[in-house]
């Protein structure tokens, strides 16, 4: 199993982030992460990453607490959080500097593929800085990749190459679990689908079985989370 | 190694500003002992000297603020990429120390170049050996009892609020430590006050006064120092011990802490 919570329940100073959440990823899996706002998504993403540590149960990723196996997992959060004097360049070698498995040529065809500008973030649109994130992320050779929102607050355009390379850039022994809003744009690409709903569980389901019993994923989401 | 160095470079990277900055204020500072014009020598240098350690007090501030700056990179994000990243806690607060040692020691050596010029404006002149000393004996002894525990102590400050402000109130800890931090360095004084010159003392500066008998005029150097070249001790070695020591305790502490930090 490439990533695991059991029995997870993270409280905050004064809300609960998710509560006894029990779910396995296993390698090679496309997973959507929906919910409504404050449903727990985020929570779950930054706990699998390291970011946070869980108030009870337990968070494994590649059989150990996520935070010391850091360098093997990707994980791109909804803050935008580059720092302004950031050049495309800068970013790589940042990147190049800090993981082993950062893969330089890849990331400048996914320069060119996102048309990601050659300046500082300061003067980029939110949905280039956007796609210049995602460049960083997707150009390392991981086999854990967690999306929080990759396509929040990023143009049609922009939303369409990303989404273009996290299917062309996806490896069969790779994990994705993507969280978004944009659930009929990124509906094709999940094979498996969690809802969430005030922190707990409402559904795990695959996407291709909501398909066949007719409904899809998008349909679910109003049912299960309405 | 290879990481060390990338941690390293975002440092300069982030603070190059600040640094740049700090160094140039240097130039303010020299142009304003230039304008100090006082016609009785003695009262010029005093002034001086004490212009140059109002720079080095605001250096040692700025120098804070510097790496203390961790609290607007948790707001915009970017110490959650950090926290991300494989270099284990020690390495990041390894590399935010060293630069910000480096940009002190820089400063500090230059404030000892400018110290050099203000003795020879008053026409006193320095063998090699003191030169030496003031310009890197006495900044290196001065920074380890004050900017290099300070700097240490900021990080561990800012670490620490950083740490528990997700699942806990980290204002908590942070106040209590700003709070009780005058009660530790009153402490820490008083111990080493006790324990001073048990080791023999770093006899740093002993020409000094001896240059100043060249010093023709109304004031004569006997009347400025009342100095005993024999019974001059030197400056204590304990204190600068043990605030080395317990810089190293401080930055172990915030590398541990940032093991255990949220965002």
């Amino acid at each position: 199993m490439l990533a695991r919570l059991e029995n997870v329940t993270k409280r905050y100073v004064k809300t609960e982030g998710v509560r006894d959440l029990s779910l396995d990823f296993p390698a090679g899996e496309i997973v959507g992460v929906l919910g409504l706002n404050g449903s727990g998504k985020s929570t779950l993403l930054k706990l699998l990453a390291g970011l946070l540590f869980p108030t009870s149960g337990t968070v494994s990723a590649f059989g150990r607490p996520p935070r010391a196996v850091r360098g093997r997992l990707v994980f791109l959060g909804e803050t935008d959080a580059l720092w302004s004097w950031m050049t495309p360049a800068d970013a790589c070698r940042f990147m190049e500097g800090l993981y082993a498995d950062f893969d330089v040529a890849r990331f400048h065809e996914l320069l060119e593929v996102l048309e990601v500008p050659r300046r500082k973030t300061k003067t980029m649109s939110k949905g280039e800085r956007g796609r210049l994130r995602l460049a960083m992320a997707l150009a390392r050779s991981a086999k854990l990749f967690l999306l929080d929102e990759p396509l929040a607050g990023i143009d049609l355009i922009s939303r369409e190459k990303i989404m273009r390379s996290l299917v062309h850039e996806w490896h069969t022994d790779e994990t994705i679990l993507l969280s978004t809003h944009e659930v009929a744009e990124a509906e094709g690409l999940f094979e498996r689908v969690v809802y969430l709903r005030e922190g707990r569980l409402a559904l795990d389901a695959r996407a291709e079985a909501l398909r066949a019993g007719g409904k899809g994923v998008v349909e679910t989401f109003k049912e299960v989370l309405a | 190694m290879r990481r060390f160095l990338t941690l390293l470079w975002l440092e300069h990277r982030r603070n190059w500003a600040w640094a740049v900055s700090l160094l140039g204020s240097l130039a303010f500072w020299a142009w304003g002992i230039q304008q100090v014009r006082v016609t009785i020598l003695a009262h010029q240098l005093g002034i001086r000297v004490w212009l140059l350690a109002i720079a080095a007090a605001i250096g040692a501030v700025v120098l804070c603020l510097m790496v203390g700056r961790i609290r607007s990179e948790t707001r915009h994000g970017q110490y959650e990429l950090l926290l991300l990243t494989p270099p284990s806690g020690y390495a990041h607060v390894g590399a935010r120390y060293v630069y910000a040692v480096g940009v002190a020691f820089a400063y500090y050596i230059a404030i000892g170049f400018l110290s050099w010029w203000i003795f020879a404006l008053a026409g006193i002149h320095f063998d090699a050996r003191t030169l030496a000393e003031l310009i890197l004996a006495l900044p290196f002894y001065a920074m380890s009892v004050s900017v290099l525990p300070l700097l240490a102590w900021t990080i561990l400050l800012m670490v620490f609020v950083s740490a528990y402000r997700v699942s806990g109130p980290g204002w908590v800890p942070g106040t209590v430590m700003a709070l009780g931090t005058p009660f530790a360095v009153r402490w820490l004084a008083r111990g080493m006050f006790h324990i001073a010159y048990r080791l023999p003392g770093w006899r740093l500066l002993v020409d000094v006064p001896a240059a100043f008998p060249e010093w023709t005029g109304p004031l004569r150097a006997e009347s400025v120092f009342q100095f005993d070249p024999a019974a001059y001790q030197g400056f204590p070695l304990e204190p600068m011990l043990i605030l080395l020591a317990l810089t190293a305790v401080l930055l172990l502490v915030a590398g541990r802490i940032w093991q255990e930090v949220e965002a």
